[in-house]
Order: structure tokens, then C-alpha cells, then sequence
């Protein structure tokens, strides 16, 4: 009888362990936010939600904690697309209190889904303030063009000549930001009836498509430190900042015609823990010294006009003469669009 | 009072897959069933990838099957030196997390244009062929494992006279031993075809994009559309075809086959020149597509600036080039130890406990089948998209009831949910095989049903229950899919550091990856190793 007692005991064990790490896996987050609202945590704090590529100079956010009392903490989410849609996901119960990045391509989407508040500072109404900009344009390798004697492109339309056969590296626009905005620029130039027979073009004209900016930057572009076999890329007009070799002259240069403007956007998501708080922190955003920190911090252009840019911007990195694609529909559109460049392109 | 115990005991793990994986996924599947859902599946790209998926998986089952049964016959029916390591060696690439076989085929492909030179062009060029071999790397291991345990302990006495009947060896093994080991056949072929009609990491790594399955289109759809409807109609698709290699297996192969050998008691035979054939496939598979890879990631992870360095691995203290991790990767490794440790908790403590539930009481009819349909419910999470299941936990968790989302024991669960049909895979096949008649013994003698678990049963397949504790870990080791969409900030798991550091080239970003890899390798190749060495002691248990 004591046995079978014993035996019993070992068996309700192992349930009960069951069980206890079930209850404890299902109401362990409740017991935590319990004590943490008790705290009072999160009235000092700014949770803002940003894709993988935007970086804050901890100077600032001590500035920024010193004048307000706010520690901010970065949530990087994904590239812009995949942060958009995490914060369509979870709008009922949203991951931080503000969002930066969102740009002119995913607008719509924040928008339409109505994960944004209004923000509390402007006078009209108004979701989105704007932070920063940059310009998506192709880059070449000057001295690749000068060793190899060829005169190196001037518009998106050289790129389908003979002359510029296997040269060119692009990015898949279902992957990569850059690409998208490219994607969207050949839409604007050549227009719905026309954009196809570009890409088919360059298709025939052997162009190369890599999975994201970074492989075809890093990777297959001939001026940067990969040193791979394509020495005209698309990139950003900041790009040749960035390759200044012992001359004092950058090795490559950028497109400055019918570039593709990303500008991107702050704003306060809906049901934020500490509104208050994130719209210090997008006025902070606004102000001079963030936004001369900006290019250094994030390789992009301040928004305001007082800013100062760094010397080697002014002389090798001027933002885009003139941009292309700024009226499109780019949000109602991506979809047919993929498909369509998808049957160019995909290898299945 | 028996049944209501097993109820009881039946209790913790239904309750479990119930909430946590079902609940969530029914929840994202009914989300997106709306009027003409399944206008998707004839959309033109839709069909090209449903077309794609099942080409090439079922391309890859084939040629790992052809390749993996004479491997099978040497390594386990044969006997030669060094060959548990070998074993061991061509392990690895199964249990190392997808990603890095995705990273390892890339890097070998990026260095390798000498296919080119070889009039191979179409071949170097083309990432379909890249696909289908890191799925055949992958799955030759596990198609070896799963035939060779079987034909480990198929007595060789029919064999034996069909050659002393003057069959020639390889006639007999055509003849005589292939319809023998047609269950293990199946299961294997079926397992692969799983594996590759649900691979996400390495077709999204290798394809660029560019490569179109459904598995990419689930993704597609969810991250970039929030296309619910056509992320969960393509889902639904994606358990169909599961379903019906899990049915079609199942038919063919009345009793489970394991990935683990149970026993191994007879002397095999030495191998000889007459096996060259079957050598050359496996000196082949081990040293060119599995040893030679694996050794270069290593040889880049010691090379730095074109020199051997310790730098890369030095560099995993920080968070590489201009700060790109949220956090080290060095916290990126305690994060996945600890959520490599509660979800082995997890997935064994319920693993172990369905297949003791499973093995009992297959008398009645109906509690066979009622068995069938459990077996079932728990296998289903090895065929569903991991992005689908972090989308169901979004929605559903995120507030309400359970807020589970915000806190880090969600990355740990879900990957318990994809260790649990792995352990069940391991553990159940291994109580099925030791048969009843000790338990009936110890009954007859008095013993309660705990008693004959504790001091027979348990003993007897330790190293059964050590090897699934092995599995279990190493799947959540590498779990990918779940931890991109669920850990974010400082949560952030070893393979999401390593897609991160990838997706970023830049030599520091590329050296520090590379030494990840290497990590990784090392530690599945002495776990596996840890874990074959045990053989001895499991026989002389079963001698007992």
C-alpha cells in the first residue's frame, strides 16, 4: 500500500510538473507586468520602435535623458517593411511608443491601418513628422570606367547598351528597400507601359540581381571594400562619402538625375504607454544638433535647412538634382508590381 | 481509477499543444478564410510554387534516398575502422541549425566558379541546383540514420544462403534485403520530403529571393503584404501536403520507425573489395560534399585580413560593424543556452510522457485509433510554417487573455512545439521495439504500472531518452524561423544574430558569422559524437 502511495506520488509528479510549467510559462508574463506597473517603470521611459539600420549616438540620448528625465531604448524590428507589419500585428497591444523609419514607401500602410496617434505638437492634424531623407541612385566606379577606357553611364536608360553588358548590379525589390525605390523610379520614367520592356532589357543586357543593398554594395560592386566584378550599383547618393581612398577623391560617384526620394517619418503609435514622452522625443528629433548628427549616425540627409553637413558630403555626397516617383501609389501598387517583375525575373 | 489517471495524465500535454499551438494557429488560419480564399491557389505564381515545392522535394528525397541506402549498408551493416566517426561526421549537417548549412553552401558557392571553368556554368549559376543539394546534405544523414537502424538488426540468415545459393551481393541486396527494409524506406523518404517541401532558411538564403516555394510565399504574403488570407490559404495547403506524406507513410509502414537505434548485439562483417561501389558513394558524400565544406567555414573562421587569427571569434564580444546587433553575441548565445534549456524541459518532460501514454493499452480498436489521431495532432507542428505559427502568436497573444508575446518565454515555447514531434519520434518507436513481455512480467509479479516505468522501462531506453534530449536541443539550438519574428531587441537568438551579421557583409561582419559557424560545427559534432559513444553501454543493458 505505502508503495503503490509512492508510485502514485511519482506519477501525479510528472503531471503536476507539467502543469506547473504550463501555468507558469501562461501566467508568468501577467505576474511580471503586475509588478512592473506597480514600479511605475514606464513613465520614465521612451521604447522607440526603428528598423535594423537606424543607430542613436548615445551623447544624444544622454542629452535627451538629461533635459527630460527619459531613458530611450531602441527596439530595432526588422527593415522597414517587416517593422510596419510587426506594428499592424500588434496595434492592440503596441511594442514601444514611438515609431521612426517608417518612409514614403510604407506610409500608407501606418496610415490606412491607423496604428498612429495624431501627433499632440502640431497644430493641423498631422501623424507623421519628418526626420530625414535620402536618395536612391546608381553608382559607378570611376576608376574602374577610366582603367578600362569606356565612358561610364549618365541615365538609368544607358544601362540596357551594349556597351554596359554585365556591369550592373541591382537589388530584388521583394527584398530590399533600395530596390523597391529603383523599382518605382523605372515605373515613373518609363511609365506603366513601359516599365516591363526596361527590365527585360536589362535583363538581356545580363544584369545581376542580389537578395539585398549590403551583397550588391559589399559584395559584388568593384569600388567598394569587396572589390567584386560590377562596377555600377545602385546605391544612395551619400554612397561616395564613404570611398575616399588616399587622394582625397572618392573612386566612385552617384546618378544626381530622377533619383528616388525615401524621406522617413516619426510618429506616436497608438496606445502608447508614455505619449507625453514620445513626442519630447520627436520634437528632440527635430531639433539642430539630432539632425546634424544624422548623417553621421545613419548616413542620411537632415530634413531641417539649417543643418550643417559634414565637408565630405558637400564635396562628394550632394543629395539628388532632381527625384522621380514622388506622386505614385506606391503602397496600392507594390503588389502588381512584383508580380510583374517577379515574371521577369524569378528563377522558378 | 486507471482511466481517469491516464485522462489525467493525457491532461497536461493536450492542454499544452491545445492553447500553445493550436489555439494560435486555428486563430490565424480562420482569420484569413474569407469569402474565396482559395482563389490563390490558381494564381499563376502561386501554382508555379506549389509546382516547385513538390519537384523539388521530391528530387531531393530521391537522390538522398539513392545515395543514402548503399551509405547505410556500409556504415551500418558493415564494420570498418573509424567508423562511428564517421557516422558522427555525416551527422552534423542534420542537426546543424538550417541556416548555417544555408551560410555554407553560399560561401562554398561564392568561391567556386572553377564550374564555370569546367563548362558548368548553367550549374553554377542556377540556385535550384544549390537548393536541391543543401537539401540532399542536409537529408542524407537522416535517410543513412533511419535505413541503418534498421538494417543494424536485420538477422542476415536469408542473406546468407541466398549467397550460398550463388546470388551475388548485390542481387541479394536488391532482392532480398531492400523489401525487407521497405518501412524504413518509406520513412525516411517520407521524413525528407517533409524536411524539404517545408524548407524556408536555406531555399530564402540560396534562392536570393529570386526562388519561389510555398513556404517563401507564406512569408511573402505575411511579412510584406499582411496578406492573412493568402499567408493562411497557403498554409492550409502547406498541412495538406503534410498530412498526406504523414498518411501515405503511415499506410505503407505499420510501426513507427525511429531516427535512434535501439540495439546492436550481432558481429557485422568486415567490409571488402566487393563493396567498392557503395565505399566510393559514401567516401564520396563524407568527404566531398560533407567533410571538405565544413573544414573551409572552419579555415575562414581562423582567417582574418587574409591571415590566421583569432580576431573573428575575438570580435564576438561586441556587436559588430557600426553596431548592428542589439546586443553581443556572446548574450545572443546565453539567450539561446536558456531558451535552449526550457524548451528541452518542455518538449522531453511531455515527449517522454505522450509516448509512455501511446505505447500503454493498444488492445481495443478504438483506443488504436484514437492513438492514430493523438500520434497525429502532435506531429503536425513538424510541417507548419514557423512564420505562420509566430503570426497566429502575434494575434493572439498579444493582448487579451494570455499576453504572452511580450514576454521571452514565447521564443522558448515555440521551439518546445518543434522539439516535441522529434522527441516523439525518438522516444515512442523506442518503447514500441522493447515489447511487452517485461512489462506483462513485472505486472505478473505484482508491480504497479509506475514501478515497471521507473525500474525497467526508463532503464532500458536511458540512452534513448538521452539522444531525444540531444535532438531536442539542437533543434532549438537552431530554431530560426519563430525566433526572427518573436525575439526582438535584447531577446535576439544566436541564428538571428548570425542572418543579421550576414545579410550585412563587410569583412568584420562576414569573419564574425563564420566563427559562429564554426562554433556551431564543433559543438554538433561532439554532442553527436557524446552521444554514438554511448552504443556499448546500451547493449549490455539490453543483455541484462
Amino acid at each position: 500500500m505505502q508503495k503503490r502511495t509512492r508510485n502514485r506520488f511519482i506519477g501525479g509528479l510528472i503531471a503536476g510538473l507539467a502543469l506547473v510549467t504550463l501555468s507558469l510559462t501562461v501566467f508568468g508574463p501577467q505576474v511580471r507586468d503586475y509588478f512592473s506597473e506597480l514600479a511605475l517603470f514606464n513613465q520614465n521611459e521612451v521604447v522607440v520602435v526603428t528598423h535594423d539600420s537606424a543607430a542613436f549616438p548615445q551623447e544624444l540620448l544622454d542629452e535627451f535623458k538629461a533635459e527630460t528625465g527619459l531613458t530611450v531604448t531602441q527596439l530595432k524590428a526588422g527593415d522597414t517593411g517587416s517593422m510596419v507589419n510587426k506594428l499592424v500585428l500588434t496595434k492592440d497591444a503596441p511594442i514601444g511608443d514611438v515609431v521612426y523609419g517608417i518612409d514614403n514607401t510604407f506610409a500608407a500602410v501606418a496610415l490606412n491601418n491607423s496604428i498612429l496617434e495624431k501627433l499632440p505638437a502640431a497644430e493641423t492634424e498631422k501623424y507623421l513628422e519628418e526626420i530625414n531623407f535620402a536618395d536612391v541612385c546608381i553608382n559607378y566606379d570611376k576608376e574602374w570606367f577610366s582603367i578600362n577606357e569606356i565612358v561610364p553611364p549618365k541615365t538609368i536608360a544607358d544601362l540596357t547598351k551594349p556597351a554596359y553588358t554585365g556591369l550592373t548590379v541591382l537589388t530584388n525589390p521583394t527584398t530590399s528597400s533600395p530596390g523597391l525605390a529603383f523599382l518605382a523610379s523605372t515605373v515613373a520614367i518609363f511609365g506603366d507601359a513601359g516599365w516591363q520592356q526596361y527590365w527585360q532589357a536589362l535583363k538581356l543586357n545580363e544584369v545581376k540581381i542580389a537578395a539585398g543593398w549590403e551583397d550588391a554594395y559589399f559584395t559584388d560592386f568593384s569600388g567598394s571594400s569587396g572589390k567584386g566584378a560590377y562596377p555600377i550599383v545602385l546605391s544612395y547618393t551619400t554612397s561616395p562619402a564613404f570611398e575616399i581612398r588616399d587622394n582625397g577623391e572618392s573612386q566612385t560617384a552617384s546618378f544626381l538625375n530622377d533619383c528616388f526620394r525615401q524621406r522617413e517619418f516619426a510618429g506616436i503609435l497608438n496606445g502608447a504607454k508614455n505619449p507625453t514622452g514620445a513626442q519630447k522625443f520627436i520634437t528632440f528629433m527635430t531639433q539642430l544638433k539630432f539632425q546634424e548628427a544624422l548623417p553621421d549616425s545613419n548616413y542620411v540627409y537632415p530634413i531641417l535647412a539649417d543643418a550643417k553637413l559634414p565637408d565630405t558630403w558637400t564635396d562628394f555626397a550632394p543629395a539628388a538634382k532632381t527625384t522621380v516617383g514622388d506622386e505614385l501609389q506606391i503602397d496600392a501598387s507594390r503588389k502588381t508590381w512584383f508580380t510583374q517583375w517577379g515574371q521577369i525575373f524569378d528563377v522558378n | 481509477m486507471k482511466t481517469i489517471r491516464l485522462i489525467g495524465l493525457w491532461a497536461a500535454p493536450l492542454i499544452f499543444i491545445a492553447v500553445l499551438f493550436y489555439w494560435p494557429l486555428v486563430n490565424i488560419i480562420s482569420r484569413g478564410l474569407e469569402a474565396n480564399w482559395f482563389v490563390v491557389y490558381f494564381e499563376a505564381a502561386t501554382l508555379r510554387a506549389i509546382w516547385f515545392t513538390i519537384w523539388q522535394a521530391a528530387l531531393s528525397t530521391l537522390i538522398a534516398l539513392v545515395i543514402g541506402i548503399p551509405s547505410a549498408y556500409v556504415l551500418y551493416r558493415k564494420r570498418f575502422f573509424g567508423q562511428r566517426f564517421i557516422r558522427a561526421l555525416i551527422t552534423v549537417p542534420l542537426v546543424l541549425p538550417t541556416i548555417v548549412v544555408a551560410i555554407v553552401f553560399s560561401s562554398f558557392r561564392a568561391e567556386h566558379e572553377i564550374y564555370t571553368s569546367l563548362g558548368l556554368g548553367f550549374f553554377f549559376e542556377n540556385s535550384i541546383y544549390w537548393i536541391i543539394a543543401a537539401h540532399v546534405f542536409v537529408n542524407y544523414s537522416l535517410v543513412v540514420r533511419i535505413i541503418g537502424g534498421v538494417w543494424v538488426n536485420l538477422d542476415n540468415e536469408t542473406e546468407e544462403a541466398a549467397s550460398l545459393a550463388g546470388a551475388g551481393r548485390f542481387k541479394t541486396t536488391v532482392a532480398v534485403t531492400l523489401p525487407q527494409l521497405k518501412t524504413a524506406v518509406v520513412s525516411a523518404g517520407s521524413l525528407t520530403f517533409l524536411f524539404c517541401s517545408s524548407s524556408y532558411g536555406i531555399i530564402l538564403i540560396l534562392g536570393g529571393g529570386l526562388v519561389q516555394s510555398i513556404e517563401t510565399q507564406i512569408a511573402t504574403a505575411a511579412l510584406q503584404f499582411l496578406d492573412l488570407q493568402k499567408a493562411a490559404a497557403l498554409a492550409l495547403l502547406q498541412t495538406a501536403i503534410t498530412a498526406i506524406a504523414f498518411l501515405i507513410s503511415e499506410s505503407i509502414s505499420r510501426t513507427p520507425v525511429g531516427i535512434e537505434i535501439v540495439d546492436e548485439t550481432t558481429q557485422k562483417p568486415s567490409v571488402d573489395w566487393r563493396d567498392w561501389p557503395a565505399i566510393a558513394i559514401t567516401a564520396f558524400m563524407a568527404i566531398g560534399m560533407i567533410a571538405i565544406p565544413l573544414v573551409l567555414v572552419l579555415v575562414k573562421a581562423f582567417t582574418f585580413e587574409g591571415a590566421l587569427s583569432f580576431q573573428n571569434f575575438e570580435n564576438l564580444a561586441g556587436r559588430g560593424d557600426r553596431d548592428l546587433l542589439n546586443i553581443s553575441v556572446g548574450a545572443a548565445t546565453l539567450n539561446t543556452l536558456r531558451n535552449v534549456a526550457i524548451s528541452t524541459v518542455i518538449a522531453m518532460a511531455l515527449g517522454v510522457l505522450i509516448s509512455y501514454l501511446l505505447s500503454r493499452s493498444l488492445r481495443s480498436r478504438k483506443s488504436k485509433a484514437a492513438h492514430r489521431v493523438i500520434d497525429v495532432l502532435f506531429l503536425i507542428p513538424i510541417g507548419i510554417s514557423s512564420v505562420v505559427l509566430s503570426f497566429g502568436y502575434l494575434i493572439t497573444f498579444g493582448s487579451g487573455p494570455l499576453p504572452l508575446r511580450e514576454s521571452w518565454l514565447v521564443v522558448p515555447i515555440v521551439q518546445s512545439l518543434m522539439a516535441l514531434p522529434l522527441v516523439v519520434r525518438i522516444v515512442y518507436p523506442a518503447l514500441v521495439s522493447i515489447g511487452t513481455e517485461h512489462r506483462e512480467a513485472a505486472a505478473m509479479a505484482g508491480a504497479s504500472a509506475s514501478e515497471t516505468w521507473w525500474s525497467i522501462e526508463a532503464g532500458i531506453i536511458r540512452s534513448v531518452i538521452l539522444t531525444a534530449a540531444g535532438f531536442a536541443m539542437i533543434a532549438g539550438i537552431g530554431e530560426f524561423g519563430a525566433a526572427s519574428l518573436l525575439a526582438y531587441g535584447d531577446q535576439a537568438t544566436l541564428p538571428t544574430v548570425l542572418y543579421a551579421l550576414i545579410s550585412r557583409p563587410g569583412e568584420q561582419n562576414f569573419g564574425m558569422a563564420m566563427a559562429v559557424c564554426a562554433i556551431l560545427i564543433a559543438m554538433t559534432f561532439i554532442l553527436v559524437l557524446a552521444v554514438s559513444a554511448r552504443n556499448p553501454r546500451r547493449r549490455s543493458l539490453v543483455a541484462q
